[in-house]
Parts: structure tokens; sequence; C-alpha cells
């Protein structure tokens, strides 16, 4: 087991340079440069080359990236060049902000999603199974954006449970977490019941029932303890992807977090911040994958022996 | 579990206290929303930034006030004296006034603020460059020794870039003057900055010094703002309308009709600082032809655009500047007007004769351009608009969008033809910004570098003794510019702000360009 981990942590190293190299060099790719948003009406043309200069932007990009990497690896994200503070700064104050959107998101999505995925299940091709489906289809299927001011117009303006926007209290954190939460739910019930209904026809179910065991018993204590191996992994998985796409749910509600930062400094071509984003929320991916191996080689009998 | 109970609602009963005095408190403050173009603005040092927002103009004074008509007025300059040749300027200050740290306001510090746009690395160092040198004539006189005569001066010295900074602090808290601490004399004082999030400020209690198109001279009415910066309009608008903000510093013309709709909030236009135009190409064929890039200007109707895309709020533009600029006043044959005879004559003239399904030809070649436009809802209708006119006299053009935050990059290439685009200025000095023949491609989308209009440049900039000089090199050089069609001048928009009319109470004028510091002097909050 120990040496497992050891190997896939150490396959994490390629992945991570691969990552790195290509985050470095896709912005070096779109047009424009942080210097434009410095430089005002009159500077001269030395102006723009001592500014270059001081940003290391003049030297050949394999050296700046060189330089990024190093500095990276230990630790230093190097300082914003619109923004003119340390890169760790600016992430430290959004960071925590994006994780607790994040988190409940994923629990909201977890609890909500397993029970409405158990209940459609137990009532398979009934009208609960299908009402809920229809409505997970109906969940998955809206742009968070848009949800986002529904959900906004509903329980902010007409109902005025929430507020519209910001970051203060637990109140304010409802709508965000609703808005990202219902779009994992509905991959969550799907899952859920998908594998619940195809664990209830495997030969270990048919001996419980043979043994005389309640058929609840049986659908809550071992078929959902089967079917979840898959949702758990599902759900790891999701931890990078809910971080990202928490992006335009931030910038609906104006609060603060990693996409609020990664869109502004996008539009202010501040390097070193959108690469620090990126470095974060890719790996969150990566480390979400790692979790999602770690616990489905722990939670299958079948994977914990084969590595024992 | 019974005393968890009491104390529960024990609990329960000092949350409901502390909501209730909550908004005993709430009576004396006022949220605000910052303008989305000023979103994300880094910090509040004006020498460094090139960026600052509107709680800027609360923290710091400037030299000099400017009233609605862009007249100039005192303020921390009580009077001034410019000499016969221009070459220096005498100031004579207030007394009494004080930074947020109890340094004194004098003629040393106006000495020392002035030598921090020297030695300061910043972009805002050009507005002070013509200052050669201050002199100190006593404690609250000062004389500016000029290196050559400059008749904007007063101008700079109005603008929030030349906000008076305190120069210890500025000197002692380096990068971090203006993020965590900032010390001015302005009406109001930092309390907290979140980057990106929200400022808060509180009055400062002993202002009384207040730019004189103010009719409160201080201490200001509310005792504190919070500033909160929203990226999506319609998620400002939301708040605005259940109340969890004051005022909008903002609304996209979107959103004007919405606003309106709601009994509690109002709307109050101001005279606007923008132009929206049509840049046109001069190097690209068949741009590369004046009569052809007159035609195409004179093809834009302007007043069809006012009515139906901007529901005849604002105004239309026939010149290259604002109206409220004197500069502006041209003759009339150099405004440039919707003319569809002169634009289909000039066109047929050309070569281009109209073929089949209304698109000119020429050698076997039809008359289609691009015509490139940045993703804002109102720019891509705007736009559409404007290819429907070109269609008029024949003119086919096939529409491009950018990522508003991308386009300055792609006029870069100098691949454009048309453009549909704005600017946000109250200076005559914008047509050398956009239209100087060292800066091709962008600011100069249009490509424009003509002999004789860098020589009206050149006098206009640098080489005017006084202020009705530069006017009329300025107005020299703009209408010689209108002349060779470099762009269709299309529409002026108001500046327009919402607000809740049950919370907020506005002064009967405002005397100033924009919604500033003197508004917010005379602005109350009803109890």
């Amino acid at each position: 087991m120990l040496s497992w981990l050891i190997k896939r942590l150490l396959m994490l190293v390629p992945v991570f340079l691969a990552v790195s190299v290509v985050i470095f060099s896709i912005l070096h790719f779109i047009p424009g440069d942080p210097i434009d948003n410095l430089l005002k009406v009159g500077s001269s043309p030395e102006a723009r080359a001592e500014m270059e200069a001081r940003y290391g932007l003049d030297r050949p990009l394999p050296v700046q990236y060189g330089l990024w990497l190093g500095n990276v690896v230990q630790g230093d994200l190097g300082t914003a060049i619109v923004a003119r503070r340390p890169v760790a700064d600016l992430i430290a104050q959004a960071l925590p902000h994006s994780l607790r959107l994040g988190g409940l998101a994923l629990l909201f999505s977890t609890v909500v999603g397993v029970t409405l995925g158990v209940v459609a299940a137990l009532n398979r091709d009934r009208w609960p199974d299908r009402a809920i489906m229809g409505g997970v289809l109906v969940g998955s299927t809206m742009p968070s954006f848009w949800l986002g001011l529904i959900l906004i117009l509903i329980f902010s303006v007409s109902l005025g449970w929430f507020p519209v926007s910001g970051a203060r209290g637990w109140n304010s954190l409802v709508l965000p977490v609703l808005t990202i939460g219902l779009g994992g739910t509905a991959l969550v019930a799907r899952i859920t019941r998908v594998s619940m209904i195809e664990a209830a026809g495997r030969d270990f179910v048919t001996l419980l029932h043979a043994k005389g065991l309640s058929p609840l018993r049986i659908q809550l204590r071992h078929v959902l303890r089967h079917a979840l191996i898959p949702v758990v992994t599902i759900l790891a998985l999701r931890i990078g992807w809910i971080l990202g796409g928490a992006v335009t749910v931030e910038v609906v509600f104006a609060r603060p977090g990693l996409g609020t930062l990664l869109i502004k400094s996008l539009s202010q071509h501040d390097y070193p911040v959108v690469q620090a984003c990126l470095l974060m929320l890719a790996m969150a991916v990566m480390l979400g994958t790692l979790l999602g191996d770690i616990l489905q080689a722990l939670m299958d009998p079948r994977v914990r022996a084969a590595l024992t | 579990m019974t005393f968890s109970f009491r104390k529960s609602l024990l609990a329960a009963s000092v949350s409901l206290a502390a909501l209730i005095s909550a908004q005993a408190v709430t009576a004396q403050e006022a949220v605000f929303v910052i303008g989305t173009s000023e979103v994300g603005a880094p910090t509040y040092n004006p020498i460094k930034a090139t960026m600052l927002n509107t709680a800027t103009g609360l923290l710091f004074d400037r030299l000099v006030s400017q009233a609605a008509d862009l007249s100039y007025h005192p303020w921390l300059a009580e009077s001034w004296e410019e000499a016969a040749d221009g070459m220096s300027w005498t100031f004579k200050l207030k007394q009494g006034v004080t930074f947020h740290n109890g340094e004194p306001f004098n003629a040393e510090t106006v000495k020392a603020w002035l030598e921090l746009f020297k030695t300061t690395e910043g972009e805002n160092t050009y507005m002070a460059e013509a200052i050669a040198s201050v002199e100190v004539v006593d404690e609250h006189t000062v004389k500016f020794v000029m290196s050559r005569p400059e008749p904007n001066l007063l101008y700079n010295l109005s603008s929030t870039f030349m906000s008076v900074v305190e120069p210890k602090s500025f000197a002692a808290l380096g990068d971090n003057y203006g993020v965590t601490e900032v010390y001015g004399t302005g009406p109001f004082k930092l309390e907290s900055f979140a980057i990106g999030q929200e400022t808060v400020l509180v009055r400062n209690e002993d202002y009384k010094w207040g730019p004189a198109v103010a009719a409160n001279a201080g201490p200001a009415k509310v005792e504190r703002l919070t500033f909160r910066e929203i990226p999506e309009d319609s998620t400002a608008f939301l708040e605005l309308k259940t109340g969890g903000v004051d005022f909008l510093l903002s609304v996209p013309a979107d959103l004007m009709g919405e606003v309106q709709k709601e009994a509690n909030l109002a709307v109050l236009t101001m005279a606007g600082q923008d132009v929206w135009y049509m840049p046109i190409n001069v190097t690209k064929a068949p741009f590369d032809d004046i009569r052809v890039r007159e035609a195409a200007a004179k093809a834009i109707n302007q007043e069809e655009i006012l009515a139906s895309v901007f529901g005849g709020v604002g105004a239309v533009a026939d010149t290259f500047l604002i109206s409220a600029l004197p500069e502006s006043k041209v003759s009339d044959s150099a405004r440039i007007k919707f003319d569809p005879a002169r634009a289909n004559a000039l066109l047929d003239e050309a070569g281009w004769a109209m073929g089949e399904g209304g698109v000119r030809m020429k050698d076997g070649q039809p008359l289609k351009v691009t015509l490139w436009t940045q993703s804002d809802s109102i720019f891509r209708r705007l736009t559409e608009v404007v290819q429907a006119q070109l269609k008029a006299v024949g003119i086919e053009a096939e529409i491009t969008t950018f990522d508003s935050s991308m386009i300055r990059d792609q006029y870069k290439t100098g691949e454009q033809q048309l453009a549909v685009r704005s600017y946000n200025w109250d200076n005559a000095d914008i047509v050398d910004w956009f239209f100087g023949g060292d800066r091709l491609g962008y600011p100069n989308v249009s490509m424009f570098n003509d002999p004789k209009a860098e020589e009206l440049r050149a006098a206009a900039m640098t080489g005017a003794r006084n202020m009705d000089e530069r006017v009329a090199n300025f107005t020299a050089y703009h209408e010689y510019v209108l002349t060779q069609f470099p762009m269709a001048p299309i529409y002026q928009p108001v500046q327009a702000y919402a607000y809740n009319a049950e919370r907020i109470a506005l002064p009967q004028t405002i005397n100033a360009p924009t919604f500033g510091p003197a508004a917010f002097l005379d602005l109350e909050v009803k109890e």
C-alpha cells in the first residue's frame, strides 16, 4: 500500500511539469501584455523597455519559464505586476473564500445527491424516480450564471431571505452554494441511482435476500455501500472542477475568491497572478484525482487486496 | 436542556438588540457601488496608479476644482496667477488645512509633493512634467517655475491623479501607501480597503476646506461610506432594488428602463465625457481613398442611432470631442453629419457603382469591408445598426467581435478597416492621443499619420503660451483631423447614476463635471 502511494505521488511530478509548461506558455500566446496596462498617456518607448526589463519580460521565454518554475517550487509565486503586491498575499486573501464556497457546495451535492439517488433507485421506474431524474436533468443543464440570477430573483428580490451579493455572514453563502451545488447534485444523484440499480442485480444481493434480510436493510447497508464507490471517485474528481467552476458564480454574486481574482487578472494581463491561480486550480484537480484513487483503494476490498 | 434553551433564547435576544442598534447606525451611512469600469483598482496611490476609483477623490483634495462648465475654481489653492509669458505660476494656499495624520498642509508640503513626481516611479509623472521647480515664497504661497508655458496646468491640477498626498507618510510607506494606509486632506479617511471587494471611508470631522464648487465646505453630512465593487451590472441593479445598496455609480444604457420602473429608485444624469465613434483605417483599401472615407462617415445616421439604440438619452456627436469643450466648436463645414446623397455621390465618383443586391462594385470586386467591435451587448447592438446604415449606401460590412479586454491588442495588428469604439476624456489633448502619428495601431486605431496634422499637433500640444492660444491651436488641429475623415463621430452618452430616493437626498445642483467630492459633501442620508 505504501509503495503504491509513493509511486502514485511520484507520478504527479511529470503531470505537474506538463501542466506548468502549459500554464506558463498559454498566456504568452494570447495577444497583449501587462505593460500596456501600466503605461499611460505620453509614455516613451524607453519607459516601456525599462518596464519590461524590470519585470523580466524582455528575456527569452524558456529563461522566463525556468526562473518562474524555480521560484514556484520554492514557494515564491512572485509579485503581481498590475496589483503591485506579492501574489501569495492575493491568493491567501482569495483562497479561503473559494474553499468555503466549494467545500459547502460539495457537501450539499453529496448529501442531497446521494439521498435523491437512493430514493430514485428504490422507486425505480415509478413516479418518484421519474420526478427526481426529470428534475435532475433540468438542474444539470442550467448554466450556473443564469441559475444564479434566477435564484437571486426568487430568494433575494421576491422573498427577501438572503442578500443579493457579497460575502458577509453565512446567509450570503446560501445562494452561491446552491448555484454551484445543484449542478453537482444532478451528477451525484444519477450515478448513485445507476450504480444502486446495477449493484442490486449482483449475486451477493440475491444471497442476502435468500438469507432472509429485510429488503430495505439490504439496500441501505449492502447495496448502497457498494454503489458509493463510483460516487466517491466522482466527488473527488469534482473538487478541482468546483473551484474552477466557481468563477462565474463568484462574479455574479460579487464574492471574493480565486475566480474573481483570475478574471480580473486575466483582463489586466497580470501574468504572475493568472499563472498562480491556474496553478492552484490545476493542483486542486491533481490532488482531487489522487484523493479519489486513494479512497477507492480503501473502500474497494478487491483493489485493497491487489495492493497489499 | 432547559438551561441551554434559555441560553439560546438569551443569545437570540442579544443578537436582536444588536440588529436594532445596527439599524439605528445605518441611518448615518450609505453604500455605493463603484462603476464597473473602475472595479479592481489596485491602489489609492494617485502618483503611481493608472486607474483610480471614485473613492480616491474623497481621500484627497486637489489645488484646483472644476465646475460643471469645465471652468476652474479654488480648492486647496485660494487663488492663482500666471505670469504674462506663461513661465511661472503663483498659488496662494488655504490656511488651517491638515492631513489625516495631523501633518500641516502648506507651501513646503506642496513643494515636497511635486518633488515626488520627479522621484517616484510611476506613469502619471508627465502631469507635472512642465514644472521645472517649486519655490516657497512664504508659508502659504508657492511659485511654480515652468520649463515651458503649460496652459493645461489647471486641468492637470484638477485631475484626481494630482491629488495632494502627504509626502512624509508617502515616503515612509512605500508601496503600502494607498493600499494599507493612506493620508490626504480629503473629507473622508480610509478605514479599510479590500482590493476588488470593498472600501470603507469614515468622515474627516476636521474638514472645512471643501472645493469652491460645493455648497457645503465641510465636514461631510454622511458619517460613513462603503464602496462595494460588483463586477456584474445586473447583480448591482438587484442590490439597489432590494435595498442592499443605496447608489450605483454607473448604470448601463440597457438597465436604465429597469431602474425607471421602480418607484423607490431614481436616475441622475450628468453631461457625459464619452464619445462613441467609428475609426476608419486610412491605410487600408478602399479607405486609403479619402472619398470612400467621407462616404462611410456620412452614411452614419447619428439621430437614428440616438433614438433607436440609446432611447433618446444623450446627444449626437458630430466632432471628435465632447461638446462641453471649447475646442469642439469647429466650423460648421468641418462637422461630420449624416448626408446619404453626398455619400452616394462620392462613391459613384470614386468608381464604386451600385451593383446587384445593393452592394457597390468596382473592377469586378464588391465593396466589402470588416467592422470590428467588442463583446459588450451595447456595442454589438450599435454595431449592427452601423452595419445596416453602411449597407444603405452600398457598403457591405462584416462584423467581427473581440473580447473587450483583448481588442486593443487586435488593433495593434493594424488589420482593422472600420470599428466601433468609445473613449472617456474631457480634454482636447485626446485628439493627440488617438491621432498622433507615433501611436499607430493603438491608440491610433485609424493609423492616421499626416504631415500637416503633425505640425498642427505640435503647436497644440506644446506651442501655446496661454489658454486662449491653446484653445485656438487645438481647435485648428481638431478641425483639420475631421476634414481628413479618419473616423465618424456617432454619439455622446450622459453619465447615468441610479440611487434609492427613499434613502439618499441629492443637492439641487451638482456643479462638477462628474459625481465626485462636491456631490459627496452635499449628499444627505434621509433618517
